[in-house]
């Protein structure tokens, strides 16, 4: 009875989650089978690790913000820690340790700092967005320090096997994916969207509030160092302020997946989706030749359609 | 004892006191920082700030967040030297056009919230980004320089030696704070941020309110904007951007909450002073801009510690 009681809650709460998904699920895919039609290099196997390297770190950075959204907060030090990442990597992969001495430098780092991020808005009750802002100057100040300009030192293999002729990437994503999915498994990850959607509710039903926002501010750093050590990979070289685009991208990607700014709403397979449909768009305009200046024009108009016609159509719905 | 919880209690009052004492401190020990044109300087400097967090304070207010405050100075800085025409002598007619296409801008940014159900923050910034390209198309990227007498004046003038900048701040922050405190407009604003349903179900237009915010949030921006062109005498892509973060980081120093419904434009005005002042101080201390930036990151966080937490659940 109790357990029934519990599946039918289970798929409700679900059902509700995945309100609108379907939707998404279809606009993605109808832009991948054009972008398959005008690019059909994209089916072998060479052109689809191209392709889902240039995905990988929109999906970590996007995984990170949405991470934080649905726990009711938001980063605006995405971009900075991507830079950090990714001169981390390029400054200790050459030291005495190699790379999995700099693999855990960059993500000791991210930890580190997403940590104390977490703690000062957990425990000393300042809105996230303001400590990321002031956090954003202070990281990039850090990367800026750590290699004034664009250089250091990517072993070739390590460039080769993230972001050469294989889907390593992708396969490294589909991991990460995997962990994100027993991660929720936990209470503690059951906590984030608790947290997000009611905390008062979850603070009584004895959820500790506090560490699973300083846990899910550690995880956001994590993803983000991350992906700043796979574009250190990808260039193959660091660069103190190569991260500065993903901020905005990872919000913008977050919100075309459905996640919202209340926390609690969305799920993260709409924000990986959201940020799939982002690349894919970009990488279109890209081969199209349109001049960056245009892809601005035409993203900010993308990301507002994107966001309005789901709510008119419900409306609408409504209304009728 | 009790007049020390008063100003803890008082947000304006404390970040005040806090340029006060900056201030203060800051003449005695480094030379020449506290010389009136200095002083002025700054304050010359935080006018454009202060100008521009006019509008973002009363959004803020509201709940909602505008993040094309930048790209709107940009703008208007940019335009004003492109259609100013060439039969007005006094420039005003290129101003007023600048004003109008950013009031314009704030509307469509209100009429993307309201109507579209955008949320403000991605409408917003969508906003900025669509502006960042649009104008790279139209300007084409290169420096203009203006020739706008009025803009010039606005920008270099000094009646009974303060700057007109100043002196448009003073008329912006009384304006500002008129409509907060004592029009029923701002009653409105307040409502609606500190409870939208309550405001909604109390007859407050939620639709017009917000139309109305973003179109002031959009002409405060194209105002800094022109001031900021005339101080410069060049406009060029990129320029408003600093001014971003900067209007957010006043309004929040000046104790206003971030979720909406509580501050007063009182707190944004020391808070651009102390923002400006934090800035000349770091430039002051010779360093690298990595350590320029972790600096200016710091003093804002534990600037926010004094004066900007919200308040405990």
């Amino acid at each position: 009875m109790s357990a029934s009681a519990s599946n039918w809650l289970y798929g409700a709460v679900q059902h509700r989650r995945n309100r609108g998904l379907g939707g998404l699920y279809v606009v993605v895919a109808a832009f991948l089978v054009l972008y398959a039609a005008l690019f059909p290099g994209i089916l072998s196997i060479g052109g689809f690790s191209k392709f889902t390297q240039n995905w990988f770190p929109l999906a970590l950075v996007t995984m990170a913000q949405a991470l934080l959204m649905l726990n009711g907060g938001i980063t605006l030090a995405i971009g900075p820690l991507v830079s950090l990442g990714a001169v981390i990597a390029a400054t200790t992969m050459g030291g005495a340790f190699g790379v999995p001495g700099g693999l855990l430098a960059v993500s000791i780092a991210g930890i580190a700092i997403g940590a104390i991020t977490g703690v000062v808005v957990a425990h000393l009750r300042l809105p996230a967005i303001i400590v990321t802002l002031a956090g954003s100057f202070i990281i990039g100040g850090a990367a800026l320090i750590l290699l004034p300009r664009p250089g250091g030192f990517v072993p070739d293999w390590l460039s080769n096997a993230l972001a050469g002729h294989t889907p390593i990437a992708f396969v490294v994503l589909v991991v990460i994916v995997g962990h994100w999915k027993l991660f929720l498994a936990t209470p503690l990850g059951l906590g984030i969207y608790a947290a997000g959607d009611n905390p008062l509710g979850a603070f009584r039903s004895g959820v500790p509030i506090e560490r699973v926002k300083i846990v899910s501010f550690a995880l956001s750093g994590l993803l983000a160092a991350l992906a700043g050590l796979f574009v250190a990979a990808q260039t193959g070289s660091g660069d103190p302020v190569i991260g500065t685009p993903f901020t905005l991208n990872s919000i913008a990607a977050a919100v075309l997946g459905g996640v919202g700014f209340i926390g609690g709403k969305g799920t993260m397979r709409g924000a990986i989706c959201g940020s799939l449909l982002l690349s894919v768009m970009i990488n279109v305009m890209f081969f199209l030749g349109f001049p960056p200046v245009a892809q601005y024009v035409a993203q900010g108009l993308i990301i507002v359609g994107a966001v309005a016609v789901p709510e008119l159509l419900a409306q609408w719905r409504a209304g009728r | 004892m009790s007049i020390v919880r008063t100003v803890f209690r008082n947000p304006p009052l404390l970040t005040f006191l806090l340029v006060a004492l900056v201030w203060i401190v800051a003449s005695l020990t480094l030379r020449g920082f506290g010389a009136y044109g200095h002083l002025r300087y700054l304050l010359e400097l935080a006018a454009v700030i202060g100008i521009a967090a006019a509008g973002q304070t009363l959004v803020i207010l509201m709940g909602g967040i505008d993040l094309s405050v930048g790209a709107v100075i940009t703008v208007t800085a940019i335009l004003v030297p492109l259609i100013s025409p060439a039969w007005d002598p006094t420039g005003l007619a290129g101003v007023g056009l600048a004003l109008l296409i950013a009031v314009g801008i704030g509307l469509l940014n209100g009429a993307g919230a309201t109507y579209l159900r955008v949320p403000p923050i991605i409408m917003t910034l969508a906003m900025a980004t669509f502006l960042q390209g649009l104008l790279v198309i139209v300007a084409g990227g290169s420096a203009v320089t203006v020739q706008n007498p009025a803009v010039i004046l606005l920008g270099q003038a000094r009646p009974l030696g303060v700057p007109a900048g100043v002196l448009l701040w003073i008329v912006v922050s009384a304006v500002v704070l008129l409509l907060i405190h004592r029009m029923p407009i701002g009653a409105r604003f307040l409502a609606l941020g500190a409870n939208p349903l309550a405001a909604r179900l109390s007859g407050v237009s939620i639709t017009r309110n917000t139309l109305v915010l973003y179109a002031l949030s959009g002409f405060f921006a194209g105002l800094a904007g022109i001031l900021l062109l005339g101080m410069n005498r060049q406009g060029y892509v990129g320029i408003g951007d600093p001014y971003l973060l900067t209007s957010i980081a006043a309004v929040v120093l000046g104790g206003t909450s971030i979720l909406g419904g509580r501050g007063t434009y009182a707190g944004t005005i020391p808070g651009a002073i102390l923002l400006v002042t934090t800035t000349a101080l770091i430039t002051v201390v010779n360093a690298s801009p990595g350590w320029r930036s972790i600096m200016f990151g710091t003093l804002i966080l534990a600037l926010l510690l004094i004066s900007g937490r919200e308040a405990r659940r």
